[in-house]
């Protein structure tokens, strides 16, 4: 063996231990928040951060569910999760089928001023969103939709079209302008050429749109906490309420689970399909 | 049925003008060909004729009815189009049936539209595949079937041969003129190639620049170009253009040294019209070896230096320079060994199909 | 008329995106920037005072702390972020083949919100019972971490948790941009003689540029926005030394009812953003054209 070839290799190991090394590391908090939502309260206060539990007690994961305190009340994160959902699926629908419409105008059916228009919706995707908190909340009071939570998947529709609109622009803008010239000559129309031969393509970029939305707004605080109200907050707020609660001792035990429910349903999503999670993140920086 | 009438058609994009007042008269059954560079118009034109784009100004006429404000699927027409645009998702026979569909035919029908099609087009065993599983041949052929199926008044090809080898192309070629013939339909063909023009065509209209330079039979435009343009652009190799001295009712060409003088048809009439100089035009194939069974007048001996010869097959292309300008002469593969190997031949030229254009507009002068 | 209707379709989809983005995005804008001009405090009031909220926000100590928060995390998050994320996807790129492991590993964190993060970051970095009491356990009884609590220190623990968070969306931009280097430009390098190290400095890295601003862009973007992550893991404390313009906001405009300087501080972050989205848009949108 050439001594070349030896030190490639000893470069090798120590770059794959390297990155195994940073594995842990990243791993480390979420194993911290299992082990601790595992761990007694005496364990806690006794043991190291790293340990793991030394019996799987459960308990701080009921009271997290059901019964731990969120600012006045004490239902646990339940109903906060179904809060969550009640905002997040329709809100997820509708910003789809809107952005898939968007997209398919804009890369297929231009007219004067579509560019422009696309132009001032990119826009939206990056205005920081305190600057529209106070006239939207006046909004929301005005329809009779504040604290509601159609009033949240309102907000969150809006604000999330123009990603969606992105997502789909960007991935019909690919398909050959023939295709719709060809399908126009068959005699189909505007919604027939979209449900014959764009929809049947989209299954990725609606799997990328839907994955997008779903972590963005289930893991929305600001707009939750700002048009919310006491029965209708998502779970993040009630999370964030349900660790700054000091009533009786501090159980980090509880607070642990409590994060850990409240990432499950997007880390479920991201491991299932993280191919696409990556597609939709770096869409939003690679325009094409 | 499918006759087209177009008058006076005009499409700008904003300030530039695509198409500058385009007339053209095509009759039912034709088959046109629309010939140019790339950015003349013709593609616009084919839409405009498809309805897929709205011109300025300007009429277009399907068997008498007007149809420049009707949209694509009310004018009865279908097209090929260079990249095929086959539906990605759908199988080759529902791409071959959506129009069929889309237009609320019977089912039964349909399917035996299809069965058809399919037959008269060779892939029957393509059917149930989609296109992504298809050759570039096989693409082209469900693309023509999918225009087929819907039996329209006038069929439009854009480009439809570009996109395959060069064997295919050929082969295909000859397929959509045998198919033409079957059916008799219009068919409206745009290319930039001009041998396909030459090959298929009732009728070439040539443009450049948004306009029809040249609307007439292969023939007309080979033999009888309205312009020098035309005249370049139709014919491979291209057409030799020479600028000559007009001596009295005749032509000078000097060639490697010596002077030659060139007696042509209508010389008395460039002599009249007192023109100096005059681009002659003249095609490769009438600068030969010598043929002895070809004489008169008109045909004459002249030395030429070959730089370089390209054989072709059938013939092989000599190049050479007459008045500093070069040349293409067509000599057979047996004169063209020995045109290489001695760098020199003594050509036959025959002038009574030159052509001379304006030195400086080059527009024909004895046409 | 149906011809028409059909002609129109393209334009009557677009035109309720088109009204809602009108007026709830530039509209909302307007309307900020108008309130910020007046003294309203619990509710709108249109009495205009003109830049008074402005000099009020300027002459206050803890918009100035916001301020320097936001420049310090903003810078330390982007390097660290950029340098690690870029690390992570060299040493990827060319020693693994099959990554899906590691790539899921590094980049899970960006799933899950910025609350949760906070949540469990507060926890491991807690003085008492976190990495502070861990290394005393293992004998170094003087040991020291306590970020979390000490107001000059309390802005870096933000800068852990959204290194953690982030750095693995730069990593797979860049290990994106890095599988799309064309092979031939690595192996003409390596013809030339050039070494792995000199591969990248010359020849990889300078084509991964567009990777480079994309991910700057985004993590100023997610720097200046950052909200939630501070609200979960410090809530702007100790105090407000961790402080971020974001969180600024949110206490002046809903918990200090002082919706003029909320106003005022949200068109300050406007600015902020569009310093370096603008030219970003342009050069990207210009770009594609040409």
């Amino acid at each position: 063996m050439s001594a070349s070839t030896t030190s490639h290799r000893l470069y090798k190991a120590l770059f794959i231990t390297l990155l195994l090394v940073f594995a842990l590391v990243y791993l480390a908090p979420l194993y911290v928040m299992l082990t601790t939502s595992f761990k007694g309260i005496e364990e806690i206060r006794n043991g190291n951060i790293l340990a793991l539990p030394t019996t799987l007690n459960g308990s701080a994961w009921s009271k997290a569910w059901s019964s731990a305190c969120t600012g006045g009340d004490c239902y646990g994160l339940a109903p906060y999760f179904w809060n969550s959902m009640r905002i997040v699926l329709p809100a997820v629908f509708i910003s789809t089928v809107i952005g898939a419409l968007n997209g398919y105008v804009l890369s297929q059916w231009r007219f004067t001023g579509s560019n422009f228009l696309f132009g001032a919706l990119l826009f939206g995707c990056f205005i920081p969103f305190q600057v529209i908190l106070l006239p939207m909340a006046k909004l929301l009071a005005w329809l009779g939709l504040a604290n509601t939570v159609p009033g949240l998947v309102l907000v969150h529709v809006i604000y999330g079209v123009a990603f969606t609109t992105l997502f789909f622009r960007n991935y019909y803008v690919g398909i050959p302008t023939e295709l719709v010239r060809a399908a126009r000559l068959d005699g189909a129309g505007f919604f027939a050429i979209f449900r014959h031969v764009f929809l049947p393509l989209s299954a990725p970029i609606i799997v990328v749109s839907i994955i997008w939305q779903f972590t963005q707004i289930w893991n929305d605080f600001l707009f939750g906490v700002v048009y919310s109200g006491p029965g209708t907050q998502p779970i993040t707020v009630a999370l964030n309420n349900l660790v700054n609660t000091t009533m009786g001792g501090k159980e980090y035990n509880v607070d642990m689970a409590a994060a850990v429910i409240a990432a499950l349903p997007t880390l479920v999503v991201y491991l299932v399909a993280g191919k696409y999670f990556v597609r939709g993140l770096t869409a939003g920086a690679v325009k094409g | 049925m499918g006759s087209i009438k177009i008058q006076q058609l005009t499409k700008s994009f904003g300030d530039t003008e695509v198409l500058k007042g385009i007339d053209l008269d095509i009759k039912d059954g034709e088959f046109l060909i629309l010939v140019g560079p790339s950015g003349c118009g013709k593609s616009t034109l084919m839409n405009s004729i498809a309805g897929l784009e709205d011109v300025s100004s300007g009429d277009i006429l399907i068997d008498g009815d007007n149809v420049t404000d009707l949209s694509p699927k009310e004018r009865d027409i279908a097209m090929v189009f260079q990249s095929y645009a086959l539906y990605p998702t759908m199988s080759v026979s529902r791409n071959i049936s959506f129009g069929l569909e889309m237009r609320k035919v019977p089912k039964a029908e349909i399917a035996k539209t299809v069965a058809d099609v399919s037959q008269l087009l060779q892939i029957e065993h393509l059917l149930d595949r989609k296109p992504s599983a298809l050759s570039g041949g096989q693409r082209q052929r469900v693309a023509m079937g999918r225009a087929l199926a819907r039996n329209p008044r006038v069929f439009l090809f854009d480009e439809p041969l570009s996109n395959l080898d060069a064997k295919l192309r050929v082969e295909m070629r000859t397929e959509i003129k045998k198919l033409h013939k079957r059916l008799g339909t219009t068919i409206v063909y745009v290319t930039h190639d001009q041998v396909e023009a030459m090959t298929l065509a009732d009728r070439i209209a040539v443009m450049k620049d948004g306009q029809v330079q040249q609307f007439g039979t292969p023939y007309e435009i080979y033999n009888n170009p309205a312009n020098r343009f035309v005249a370049d652009f139709m014919g491979s190799p291209p057409m030799n253009f020479i600028e000559c001295v007009v001596l009295d009712d005749k032509l000078v060409i000097e060639s490697q040294g010596e002077k030659f003088e060139l007696h042509i048809n209508h010389g008395e009439r460039l002599k009249q019209a007192g023109v100096e100089t005059v681009i002659l035009g003249i095609r490769p194939e009438m600068i030969t070896e010598p043929k002895p069974h070809v004489e008169g007048a008109l045909v004459h001996s002249i030395p030429m230096q070959v730089d370089v010869t390209e054989p072709m097959g059938p013939d092989t292309i000599a190049f050479g320079q007459w008045n500093g300008t070069e040349i293409q002469a067509r000599l057979s593969p047996e004169a063209g060994v020995e045109a290489q190997a001695t760098g020199h031949v003594k050509v036959q030229v025959d002038t009574s199909k030159a052509v001379f254009f304006d030195a400086f507009s080059g527009a024909r002068l004895d046409a | 008329m149906f011809d028409y209707l059909e002609k129109q379709l393209p334009k009557l989809i677009m035109a309720p995106t088109a009204i809602v983005m009108l007026v709830c995005m530039y509209g909302f804008i307007g309307w900020t920037a108008v309130l910020s001009f007046t003294k309203s405090r619990m509710l709108p009031q249109w009495e205009f005072v003109g830049w008074a909220q402005y000099e009020r926000l300027f002459a206050n100590p803890r918009w100035h702390v916001a301020l320097d928060n936001l420049l310090v995390f903003t810078l330390l998050f982007i390097i660290i972020a950029l340098l690690l994320g870029l690390m992570l996807a060299i040493l990827l790129d060319r020693n693994i083949r099959n990554d899906g492991a590691l790539r899921t590993i590094y980049l899970y964190p960006m799933a899950v919100s910025f609350i949760v993060t906070g949540t469990a970051w507060k926890w491991i970095l807690n003085p008492g019972l976190g990495i502070e009491k861990m290394v005393r356990d293992l004998g170094f009884t003087d040991f020291e971490f306590r970020w979390l609590v000490e107001p000059d220190m309390a802005i870096y623990t933000i800068v852990i948790a959204a290194v953690w968070q982030s750095s693995g969306f730069v990593m797979a931009m860049f290990l994106a941009g890095l599988r799309g280097v064309d092979d031939s430009l690595i192996k003409a390098a390596q013809m030339d003689g050039a070494s792995t190290f000199r591969t990248y400095w010359h020849i990889i890295l300078p084509v991964m540029q567009p990777v480079f601003f994309g991910s700057v862009v985004i993590l100023s973007h997610i720097a200046i926005k950052s909200f939630d992550l501070v609200q979960s893991l410090t809530g702007g404390g100790p105090g407000y030394a961790s402080d971020l313009p974001a969180t600024f906001m949110y206490t002046h405009a809903f918990s200090r009812a002082q919706m003029g300087l909320g106003a005022a501080s949200a068109m300050v972050m406007l600015a902020g953003v569009m310093a370096i989205i603008v030219p970003y848009l342009y050069s990207e949108l210009r770009g594609k054209k040409s």
